[in-house]
């Protein structure tokens, strides 16, 4: 078995392990790139449409567009990389990490100092949405239907009914406009969509695509192939109103319901796992619980703009570093805990004595008009900012300068009011 | 009272609703129409139930019962038998009718013998109905009732899976059952036992009664275990647990893994396997049967086993022996994500008396590759093809069941499915030769134990065969082995080496959640996989937490690529998984 010693191995080779491996590289770690598919880029190989980097670099790119930039910056500094490359086992021994990887080539033996993880999130399943019904061809998630039409110039139907109402069911019901499906219907439980608002505007309105608010698919109907599906709408609660089903003939449905981390081989190697994002605990610098283990982009929390996801790896790439010069850390991590009206949030604890400003992501659990935002360690008020509005489906990002906590002990609380 | 009278009897309670019945060599046929679908199954159950009734034919209809749809089915195979009748695919000694664990049993149990042999299948692959959707337990058959055929063939059935393992290298353990015993257990009869006097029967008389049913039915091993005894064999288990029963003679494997590699290995043996391959009708010479009519022809042959499962009932109609009516009972499964296997060691039950009427027992149960499945429920249905999933019974299994792992990560949930269940009115295993039909034998009726039985059912179907007239000719060459496919999952990294060097797509992981690469994508389509679930059930590929949502294309594209089919015809189980082509390109 080839053997490769790295300071750093990277798993994940889309927009988030690119950017973290970038990062490392120009800090002048020895890096090896790992990717399980034919290419490198992720996710946003099959994203054709705009809407990219407009926080990164000021302009609408498109998926690919987007990730050619730092592909383009990891070949240029030269770093490994390894496509096809799937990890097949991870542990720890005599103070380093080995990874065992097969491709199409060899089996490699990765001996690693640290390891960022950068494998992204999947999506959420109907199972999971305890859909009833058959399970008949026909049935799809919108990231298949992406990979489809834009990868493959395959249609899944001509008579498509989305299931719900977030970025990727707006962008893929666009998309399959545009291919020529001829009825085209999206339903969501909530009374509006919730995605961003300038994906309303693009994706469904400018292209008067059918939809419908507080309506649910109840049941898929077909034994082989999709016939249809029974909707029906719901009340604030998103319980079925009775007698409201409705049957609704269709070929094909694309399920968009949300997306969840790729954490499971993380927790299977031991690290805490945080019940509200389903991505693992992390401190500051994104490290996990696990010593030397870092974890960056969707694999955190799935992101709303891959700007966000990439500050994450560079973050932690910043981490890797002083992981690797044995920085301080505090004796006891010092807590983030949920106050009012937090659904989720990450990092989950301050670690380092010192270092950067703290960047802290966190979506709210309702809607709210002229939210404050705010810290408190103890009784002190340590950070505090306004918002015209913040909703669930926006995901925030705060900074808090490091300085306002210090050497201070005791928990943070993020608080929403 | 002679049977006549009893059947009379039974049916006198439902006065008013016009129901005759003739009975022919203990077979009872009822005739009339009742009000609903219980009720249909009701008076099944009850006369099926009466002593000396070797069968119930149900002919009654109920409102809404689908003429039409039932016009239309005959119909259809009218034609297709007039197209086909006169065209002959060859000729057997024995045609198998039904792909799913029984009849590839039987097909490899005749395989040992100088026999030309054929499954005939209407689906697209093996094992795509009851079989796939089972929880894959092999039972040890103390629950099986005396008296009856399943539990002979389930307590000898069991006993014979170590060796089918070995030959056809199945995945096969056996973890045991342990059977809890908690205050919720007689909860409908505590108010007949005052006091303290609950709490001592459950801990000190029941678990002994279920000893005495082990020993009556030939179980052996079965233990009672106490106190923290209890929690050594099960860590998670209620902590209100009284007491519980071990059952050392319980296993696991993955059902439809055990009909591949039933099949394989009885192909390998000479057996004919015909797959899209319907049966619509029967040549005949007065009783006996000459040849099977399908959509691909007419096979000739000496005897035919009925093996069809929930179409038993049809095709022993069509061959003119009706002896039973299938009623469709439902059951639905959920499957949770690997992570979760270390909460479950052993088949885990709580013992609750009288059984919910939705799930009659069931449990949590250890798979062979890891992950945990609750159920099954257990529902009339009065369609066969009926596999639809009622959240509301997802959510019974996952509320009643929490009582017996109260702390289990139930947001791991990946899938849940629902299989049904090929029961007759009588609910004993119906293998016997055909009473009006002197070369074909039944082997309907397989409801559960069916899968623990299987190996003894083989053997007892060709003692049957036997009786019939067949002669068995051993054949020297019998190869009773076969190789599985081997997985990545499974491999040291020297294996995995070697065999990368020899074809590089060992090491092309196509689905990373099951670790399932394109070269085991590739041998299954080899091995006769034509279909995306065929593959699946062969490689695992898509069975993990994301259900396919990565891989299915990929597996998709090497299916097209390995039939030199287009993508957009490769199907999922009997239809294409995608329309077809964008702006009408590649077409």
């Amino acid at each position: 078995m080839k053997e490769i010693r790295k300071d750093v191995v990277v798993v994940g080779g889309g927009p988030s392990g690119l950017a973290a491996t970038a990062k490392l590289a120009e800090l002048g770690y020895d890096v090896a790139l790992v990717e399980s598919g034919d290419e490198l880029g992720g996710i946003l190989i099959q994203c054709i449409h705009d809407g990219f980097g407009t926080k990164l670099f000021g302009k609408a790119l498109s998926g690919p567009e987007f990730a050619g930039n730092f592909i383009e910056k990891v070949r240029g500094l030269g770093t490994d990389t390894f496509l096809q490359t799937h990890v097949t086992s991870v542990e720890r021994r005599d103070g380093h990490w080995i990874l065992e990887a097969v491709s199409p080539k060899e089996v490699i033996k990765f001996i690693s100092k640290a390891i960022v993880y950068a494998t992204g999130c999947r999506e959420r399943t109907p199972f999971e949405i305890l859909l009833g019904g058959t399970r008949p061809a026909g049935v799809y998630t919108a990231g298949m239907v992406q990979r489809l039409v834009n990868l493959y110039g395959v249609l899944p139907g001509k008579r498509v009914l989305i299931v719900g109402g977030g970025d990727v069911g707006m962008i893929v019901a666009r998309h399959l406009y545009l291919e020529g499906v001829e009825d085209l219907l999206v339903v969501f439980p909530e009374p509006w969509f919730v995605g961003l608002p300038r994906n309303v505007q693009q994706c469904i309105l400018d292209f008067g695509i059918q939809f419908r608010p507080r309506t649910i698919v109840k049941e898929i109907v077909g034994k082989e192939k999709v016939k249809g599906a029974i909707l029906v709408k719901v009340d604030e609660n998103w319980r079925p109103i009775k007698g409201t089903e409705e049957f609704y003939p269709c070929d094909s449905v694309v399920f968009s319901v949300g997306l969840v981390p790729n954490a499971s081989k993380l927790e299977e190697l031991g690290a805490d796992i945080d019940p509200r994002t389903r991505g693992p605990v992390v401190n500051e610098y994104f490290e996990t619980t696990l010593k030397g283990v870092f974890a960056v982009g969707n694999l955190l929390t799935p992101f709303d703009y891959v700007d966000d996801a990439v500050e994450t790896a560079f973050i932690a790439a910043e981490g890797v570093s002083k992981f690797l010069n044995n920085e301080p850390k505090r004796e006891k991590p010092l807590p983030i805990r949920p106050g009012r009206k937090v659904r989720l949030y990450i990092p989950h604890r301050i670690e380092w004595l010192q270092g950067r400003d703290l960047t802290l992501f966190f979506r709210p659990s309702v809607e709210e008009a002229n939210a404050k935002i705010s810290l408190k360690l103890g009784d002190l008020e340590v950070y505090y900012t306004r918002r015209p509005y913040v909703r669930p489906s926006l995901l925030e990002r705060i900074v808090l300068p490091r300085d306002r906590i210090g050497e201070k002990d005791g928990e943070v609380v993020l608080d929403v009011e | 009272m002679g049977l006549e009278g009893k059947v009379k009897k039974v049916l006198e309670k439902y006065r008013g609703r016009d129901l005759s019945f003739t009975i022919k060599d203990g077979v009872v046929f009822l005739y009339g129409q009742v009000d609903t679908y219980d009720e249909w199954i009701e008076i099944g159950l009850e006369v099926g139930k009466i002593k000396g009734v070797e069968g119930v034919v149900n002919k009654v209809v109920w409102k809404g019962f689908p003429e039409e749809k039932i016009r239309e089915k005959e119909e259809r195979r009218r034609k297709i038998f007039e197209e086909n009748k006169d065209k002959t695919v060859g000729s057997y000694d024995v045609l198998i009718i039904g792909g799913g664990v029984t009849g590839t049993a039987i097909a490899r149990e005749l395989s040992r013998y100088k026999l030309k042999v054929a499954i005939i299948e209407k689906s697209t692959d093996i094992a795509t109905g009851t079989t796939k959707a089972n929880n894959g337990m092999i039972h040890s058959g103390i629950e099986a009732p005396r008296n009856t055929l399943k539990r002979r063939l389930n307590v000898k059935g069991c006993r014979m899976y170590e060796q089918w393992a070995r030959e056809l290298n199945f995945k096969y353990k056996m973890v045991g059952s342990v059977w809890l015993i908690t205050p919720r257990t007689l909860e409908k009869y505590r108010k007949y036992f005052p006091g303290p006097l609950y709490t001592l029967i459950l801990k000190y008389v029941l678990p002994y009664v279920v000893v005495l049913k082990a020993w009556l039915n030939g179980v052996p091993g079965v233990k009672v275990v106490r106190g923290s005894k209890i929690f050594e064999l099960e860590p998670y288990a209620a902590r209100d647990t009284l007491a519980a029963v071990y059952v050392p003679w319980t296993g696991i494997v993955e059902p439809y893994e055990v009909a591949v590699a039933l099949a394989e290995n009885a192909a390998k043996n000479g057996v004919e396997i015909f797959t899209n391959t319907e049966v619509v009708g029967f040549l005949k010479d007065g009783e006996r049967v000459t040849g099977v009519v399908t959509n691909r022809g007419t096979f000739l042959c000496r005897y035919v086993v009925n093996a069809a499962g929930l179409y038993a009932d049809e095709i022993a109609e069509m061959a003119g022996s009706p002896e039973y009516t299938i009623h469709p009972r439902r059951g639905v499964i959920v499957l949770f994500h690997k992570t979760t296997g270390s909460y479950v060691r052993h088949c885990l039950a709580e013992i609750v008396l009288p059984q919910h009427p939705r799930t009659k027992g069931g449990g949590i149960n250890p798979t062979p590759n890891g992950n945990v499945i609750w159920g099954p429920t257990a529902v009339e249905v009065p369609d066969k093809e009926d596999v639809s999933v009622d959240p509301e019974e997802v959510q019974l299994i996952l509320t009643k069941y929490s009582t017996i792992l109260s702390e289990f990560p139930k947001q791991k949930l990946i899938r849940y499915f629902a299989g049904v269940r090929a029961a007759t009115f009588t609910e004993d295993f119906v293998i016997r030769p055909a009473k009006w039909v002197p070369n074909l034998l039944h082997v309907a009726g397989i409801q559960s134990p069916g899968l623990a039985s299987a190996p003894a059912i083989a053997e007892y179907a060709i003692e049957k065969l036997a009786e019939m007239g067949l002669e068995l000719q051993e054949k020297p060459e019998f190869d009773p082995y076969r190789e599985p496919i081997p997985s990545l999952r499974d491999m040291k990294p020297s294996d995995i080496e070697e065999l990368i060097k020899k074809d590089p797509r060992w090491g092309h992981v196509v689905c990373e959640c099951e670790l399932v690469t394109e070269a085991e994508i590739v041998e299954a389509v080899k091995r006769g996989a034509r279909t995306l679930d065929a593959v699946k059930r062969r490689t695992r590929a898509g069975m993990g937490e994301c259900q396919g949502g990565r891989c299915t294309i990929k597996i998709a594209m090497i299916i097209s690529r390995e039939l030199g089919v287009p993508l957009s015809q490769v199907l999922k189980e009997e239809a294409p998984l995608f329309n077809g082509y964008v702006r009408g390109e590649s077409e």
